[in-house]
C-alpha cells in the first residue's frame, strides 16, 4: 500500500497516525481505548484462566485415573469441579470468544475506528479481570464455589453451605455479569451504527451476525442468573425465603432461572465459534458461503430458539408433562438451525476448491466434534431418553464434545488464521499440522469414552468411584487422553509464541480472505483504514475494483476523517451515511471504575455493607467525571 | 395482491414476515407453560383453570398468525425475486429477509403445532413425567 | 456511488447514545419480567396468597401513588421537546419539576417499605420476599432516574449541547420505561385484589 501512495495522501496517512497515537509503555495499556489492545488484553487474560481451568481438569482426570484414588480429598474435589465449569464457561470461552475476537474483529469487520463506546469497552475487560481475579481469591482461599457450576439449591443455601463458598461465587458471577452486559451493549450499537458506507444488513459478514447474535443472547439471558443469584444471597444472608417449601418458596425456582440463563449461555458459547467456522471457510475453500442467508438466518435461530428450550434440563425433575412438551418441541426444532450451518459448510467446502491448511483442519475438526455432539444433544429432547441418562457420563460426554470440541477447535483454528493479521508474521504451517492432530486425538480419546460410562451408569460429580464397575479402563484412558490434549494445546501455544518473535513476514492477506480485515496491514494501524471502506457485496475484498477506488479517495481526501479522532456513523438497516462522529480516546476512569466497583464487591462479600456504600457512591462520582468530557463540536 | 400491497407497505411486509412467527412462538411458550403451571399448582383450587381450552386456543391463534408471517415472507421473495441476497438496499437486503423468513417461518410452525397439539391432547394434565 | 454526504443535521438514524440506553433498558425490562414470572411462580404454587398471617395488598395508595409517578413522563417528555427546540430554561424546569415529583414519590415509596417490613417481614415468607425484592428494585430504578436527571441538570447549567440534549433524551427514555415498570409492578403486586 505504501508504494502507492502519493504525498497528500501521505501528509493525511500521517495525520491520522499522530491523531490516533496512544500512550506507550504501561500507562498505555492501562488507559486504552483502542479494541485491537483491548482484544490483546483480553486474549492473554482468558488464557491464563484458560490454564488454571486446564490445571482443574488434569487434577480431577488423575482423581478419577482410578478407582479409589486418593490424590484428592471430596471437598477439594468439589471445589476443583466447580471451579473448572465456572472458569471454562465464565473465564476463558465468552471473554476470549467475545472479548479477544470480537473485539479485535469486529470493528475492523465492518469497515470501522473503533468500537461505538470505547472507554466502555476497556470498562468489560477491566471488570472482567477483576471479577476473575474476585472468584479465584475464593479458591486461593479454599473457600471456593463448590456445588457445581449450575449450583442448585438447597445444597448452596446455607444450612448445608454455611461458608462464603457460594457468596464468592454469587457475588462474582454477579461482577462478571457487568462486564458481559456491557460488552454486549457494545457490540450491538456498533455493529448497528458503526458499518461501513453500503454494508447494509444482508452483506454483514457471517461473523458479525454470529457476534450479533451472542450480543442480543446476552442481554436477555444474563439478567435471568442475575436474578437468581440476588434471592440466593438475599435468602442466604438476610433470611429471605424463594426456594424453601416451608416457606412458600421452591427450589424449583432456582432451577427454571437458572436454565433460563444457561441454555442460551451455552448457544453464546457455540455461536461464535459458529463465526469463526463461517469466515475461515470461505477463505481456505476459495468460494463463498453456500446459502448464505440461510446462514445468517441460521446463527440467529439458534440463540433465539435457543430461549425456549430451557426445562429440558428439568426434565428428570418430576415436572408434569403438559409443561414440559413445549420444550421438548422446542429442542427438536433448535436442531435445524445448526444443521443448516453444518450441510452449508460441507457444501461449500467440497464446492471449493479446499487448501487444508491448519486453520481449515481445526475446522474439520470442529465439524466432526459438533455432529457428534449434536447427535448426542437431540438425543435429550426426547423426555424418556432424558430421564434414564440424567446426571450421568453421557451428559459429561455431549456437552464437552460440543464446549470443547465444537467451541474451542475454532478457537484454535482461528488463533492460526488471525495471528498473521495481528502479529504481521507467519505461524509454522507443519507444527501447526501436528498440533491440530495431537488436539484432535486428545479430544476423542478424553471425552468419547464418557458416552460408554454413561450407558454403563457412571454418575456425574463424583470424586471416586469402586473397583468393579467396568469403568476403571474407560477412566484411565480418558486421562490418558487428557494428557495427549494438552500437549497439543502446549505445541500450539508454543508456535505461535516462537513465531510471534521468528515467524516469516506476512502480508496484509496472506490467504486471500473477503471480509475487510485482510485489506489492511498486519498489523493494522490504530486507525485500522486509512480510507473507510465503500462495500458493495458480502465479500467486499475480494471485490478489487471497490478496494482501488478505496486508495483513489485516500489521494481526493474522500472518506478519510483526519480533522480529528473519528469515524463516521451510518443507518441501522442499510448503512446510508449519516454523521461523523468524534470518539473518546486514552482515558483512566474505566480502570477507576472498575477498583471501585471491586471494591463495593469485596464489601459486600465479607458484609460490611456502609463501606460498600461508599464505594458505590465513589463509583457514581466516577460515572459522572467520566461523562463530563464532551466530544469537541464542529 | 394489490390491493394487499397498498395497505401493507413493503417495508411491513418484510417486517412482519421476519418477526411475526418468531413473536407468536414465544407467546404461546410463555402463555402455554404458564397456563400449564397454572393449572397444576396448588393455586388451581381457586383459579381453576380450563387448560384445555387455553391450549387450543394458542395453538389455533398461532397457527393463524404464522400462516400469515409466512404469507408476507413470501410475498417479499416473490416481489424480489429478479434481485441477489447480497445487492444493494433496499431490494437486496428485503430479499435476503424474505429468504431467511420463509425458511424460519417454517420452523416457528412445526414449534408450534408439536406443542400445542402435545398440550391439547395429553390427559391427564398433571401427570409427571 | 461518487459522493459521500456525512452531515451533522438532521441527523437520519438515532445516536448512539440513544441505542446505548435502549438495549439497556431491554436488559432491565428483561430482569423485571424475571420478577413478575417468579411472583407468578411462587402464587401459582401457593392455595392462599398472600399467605395466612400476610395483609391483602392494599388498593387506593399505591394506584395513587403509581398514578403520580407515571404523570411525570409528561414533563420529561416537554423537557425534550423544548430541549430540542433551543428552550432550554423551559427544558431544565420541567426536568427540575419531574424530579421533585419522583422524589416526592421515592420517600414515599421508602417510608411505605420500611413500614410494612414490619409488618410483613421478608424473612416469613416467600410471599413477602419477592413483593420486597420487586418493589426494591424498582425504587432502585426510580433512584437512578433521579440521579440521572440531576446530572443533567448539572451539566445544561452551563448550556446546551448536541451531547447534552442526547442525555436529556436518553433520561427521558429510561424514565419512560421506568414509569412503564411501574405500572408492571403494581399490577403484579395488586393482582391478588383483581
Amino acid at each position: 500500500m505504501a508504494a502507492t501512495v502519493t504525498e497528500p495522501g501521505l501528509e493525511r496517512v500521517r495525520r491520522l497516525e499522530t491523531i490516533w497515537d496512544e500512550p506507550h509503555g504501561v500507562l498505555g495499556w492501562l488507559t486504552t481505548t483502542d479494541h485491537k489492545r483491548i482484544g490483546l488484553l483480553y486474549f492473554f487474560t482468558t488464557l491464563v484462566f484458560f490454564g488454571a481451568g486446564g490445571v482443574e481438569a488434569l487434577l480431577m482426570r488423575t482423581q478419577l485415573s482410578q478407582a479409589n484414588e486418593k490424590v484428592l480429598s471430596p471437598e477439594t474435589y468439589d471445589q476443583l469441579m466447580t471451579m473448572h465449569g465456572v472458569t471454562m464457561i465464565f473465564l476463558f470461552v465468552i471473554p476470549m470468544t467475545i472479548g479477544a475476537f470480537g473485539n479485535y474483529l469486529v470493528p475492523l469487520m465492518i469497515g470501522a475506528r473503533d468500537m461505538a463506546f470505547p472507554r466502555m469497552n476497556a470498562l468489560s475487560y477491566w471488570l472482567f479481570l477483576f471479577s476473575g481475579v474476585f472468584i479465584y481469591v475464593g479458591l486461593f482461599m479454599h473457600a471456593a464455589p463448590n456445588a457445581g457450576w449450575f449450583n442448585y439449591v438447597p445444597l448452596a443455601l446455607k444450612p448445608y453451605n454455611p461458608g462464603r463458598n457460594i457468596d464468592f461465587y454469587a457475588l462474582g458471577l454477579i461482577f462478571n455479569s457487568v462486564s458481559s452486559t456491557a460488552a454486549a451493549i457494545n457490540f450491538i450499537v456498533t455493529i448497528f451504527k458503526l458499518r461501513a458506507p453500503g454494508m447494509s444488513m444482508n452483506r454483514m459478514p457471517l461473523f458479525i451476525f454470529a457476534m450479533l447474535a451472542v450480543s442480543l443472547s446476552l442481554i436477555f439471558a444474563l439478567p435471568s442468573l442475575t436474578t437468581d443469584l440476588v434471592f440466593l444471597e438475599l435468602q442466604r444472608n438476610a433470611g429471605f425465603h424463594f426456594f424453601d417449601v416451608a416457606h412458600g418458596g421452591s427450589p424449583l425456582l432456582w432451577q427454571h432461572l437458572f436454565w433460563l440463563f444457561g441454555h442460551p449461555e451455552v448457544y453464546i458459547i457455540i455461536l461464535p465459534a459458529m463465526g469463526i467456522a463461517t469466515s475461515i471457510i470461505p477463505t481456505f475453500a476459495k468460494r463463498k458461503m453456500v446459502a448464505f442467508p440461510l446462514v445468517a438466518l441460521a446463527e440467529l435461530l439458534v440463540a433465539f430458539i435457543g430461549f425456549g428450550v430451557w426445562a429440558h434440563h428439568m426434565f428428570a425433575t418430576g415436572l408434569p408433562t403438559i409443561q414440559l412438551v413445549f420444550f421438548a418441541a422446542a429442542s427438536m426444532m433448535v436442531v435445524i438451525p445448526s444443521s443448516i450451518q453444518i450441510y452449508a459448510w460441507t457444501i461449500t467446502v467440497n464446492l471449493g476448491r479446499p487448501d487444508f491448511r491448519a486453520p481449515l483442519m481445526f475446522i474439520g475438526g470442529f465439524i466432526a466434534f459438533f455432529v457428534l455432539g449434536g447427535l448426542s444433544g437431540i438425543m435429550f429432547a426426547a423426555i424418556p431418553f432424558d430421564q434414564a441418562t440424567t446426571d450421568t457420563y453421557f451428559v459429561v460426554a455431549h456437552f464437552h464434545f460440543i464446549i470443547f470440541g465444537a467451541a474451542v477447535f475454532p478457537i484454535l483454528g482461528g488463533m492460526y488464521y488471525w495471528f498473521p493479521k495481528v502479529t504481521g508474521r507467519m505461524y509454522h504451517e507443519g507444527v501447526a499440522k501436528a498440533s491440530f492432530w495431537l488436539a484432535f486425538v486428545g479430544t476423542a480419546l478424553t471425552f468419547f469414552p464418557m458416552h460408554m460410562l454413561g450407558l454403563l451408569g457412571m454418575t456425574r460429580r463424583i470424586y471416586t468411584y469402586p473397583n468393579g464397575m467396568g469403568w476403571g479402563a474407560y477412566n484411565l484412558s480418558e486421562t490418558i487422553g487428557a494428557f495427549i490434549l494438552t500437549a497439543g494445546l502446549l505445541m500450539i501455544f508454543a508456535n505461535l509464541a516462537y513465531s510471534r518473535f521468528r515467524g516469516p513476514a506476512a502480508g496484509p492477506d496472506p490467504f486471500g480472505g473477503g471480509t475487510l480485515e485482510w485489506s489492511t496491514t498486519s498489523p493494522p494501524p490504530h486507525y485500522n483504514f486509512p480510507v473507510i471502506p465503500v462495500v458493495r457485496s458480502a465479500y467486499p475484498n475480494w471485490d478489487r475494483e471497490d478496494r482501488e477506488a478505496d486508495r483513489a479517495r485516500l489521494r481526493r481526501g474522500e472518506l478519510v476523517f483526519d480533522e480529528g479522532h473519528e469515524t463516521p456513523a451510518a443507518t441501522v438497516v442499510d448503512a446510508v451515511p449519516d454523521e461523523v462522529l468524534e470518539m473518546p480516546s486514552e482515558s483512566p476512569w474505566p480502570l477507576v471504575l472498575s477498583v471501585c466497583t471491586a471494591g463495593l464487591f469485596v464489601m459486600l462479600l465479607v458484609r460490611h455493607y456502609v463501606v460498600a456504600g461508599v464505594f458505590a457512591l465513589l463509583a457514581l462520582l466516577v460515572l459522572a467525571a467520566w461523562h463530563w468530557k464532551e466530544p469537541e463540536e464542529e | 395482491m394489490t390491493a394487499a400491497g397498498r395497505r401493507f407497505t413493503p417495508e411491513f411486509l418484510q417486517w412482519f414476515g421476519l418477526f411475526g412467527a418468531a413473536l407468536t412462538w414465544s407467546a404461546q411458550l410463555v402463555l402455554g407453560f404458564g397456563v400449564a403451571v397454572a393449572r397444576c399448582g396448588a393455586a388451581n383450587a381457586v383459579l381453576g383453570v380450563d387448560v384445555r381450552a387455553w391450549q387450543l386456543s394458542l395453538l389455533g391463534v398461532g397457527v393463524v398468525l404464522v400462516v400469515l408471517a409466512e404469507a408476507a415472507a413470501l410475498e417479499t421473495l416473490w416481489e424480489t425475486r429478479a434481485v441477489q441476497y447480497d445487492d444493494a438496499a433496499p431490494d437486496g437486503r428485503r430479499h435476503f429477509f424474505a429468504v431467511a423468513a420463509v425458511l424460519g417461518n417454517l420452523l416457528f410452525l412445526v414449534a408450534i403445532v408439536l406443542g400445542g397439539v402435545a398440550a391439547v391432547v395429553h390427559e391427564p394434565p398433571c401427570q409427571p413425567a | 456511488m461518487n459522493s459521500f454526504a456525512y452531515r451533522a443535521e438532521p441527523r437520519l438514524a438515532r445516536p448512539n447514545g440513544w441505542w446505548g440506553i435502549a438495549v439497556f433498558v431491554a436488559t432491565e425490562a428483561t430482569l423485571f419480567g424475571t420478577l413478575v414470572g417468579t411472583y407468578f411462580f411462587l402464587r401459582f404454587d401457593s392455595a392462599k396468597w398472600p399467605p395466612p398471617g400476610v395483609p391483602e395488598p392494599k388498593l387506593t395508595l399505591p394506584i395513587v401513588l403509581t398514578g403520580v409517578l407515571v404523570a411525570t413522563s409528561i414533563p420529561v417528555q416537554l423537557s425534550v421537546r423544548a430541549a430540542s427546540r433551543g428552550r432550554l430554561g423551559a427544558a431544565r424546569a420541567a426536568l427540575l419539576l419531574a424530579a421533585v415529583v419522583q422524589a416526592g414519590y421515592l420517600a414515599m415509596q421508602l417510608h411505605l417499605f420500611v413500614h410494612d417490613s414490619h409488618e410483613f417481614p421478608p424473612s416469613g415468607s416467600a410471599y413477602s420476599s419477592i413483593y420486597f425484592t420487586m418493589l426494591g428494585a424498582h425504587d432502585l430504578h426510580v433512584l437512578v432516574g433521579i440521579l440521572l436527571s440531576l446530572f443533567i441538570l448539572l451539566r445544561t447549567a452551563s448550556g446546551l449541547t448536541e451531547y447534552r440534549l442526547t442525555g436529556l433524551r436518553a433520561t427521558a427514555f429510561y424514565w419512560h420505561f421506568v414509569n412503564a415498570l411501574a405500572i408492571a409492578v403494581v399490577l403484579t403486586q395488586l393482582s391478588p385484589r383483581l
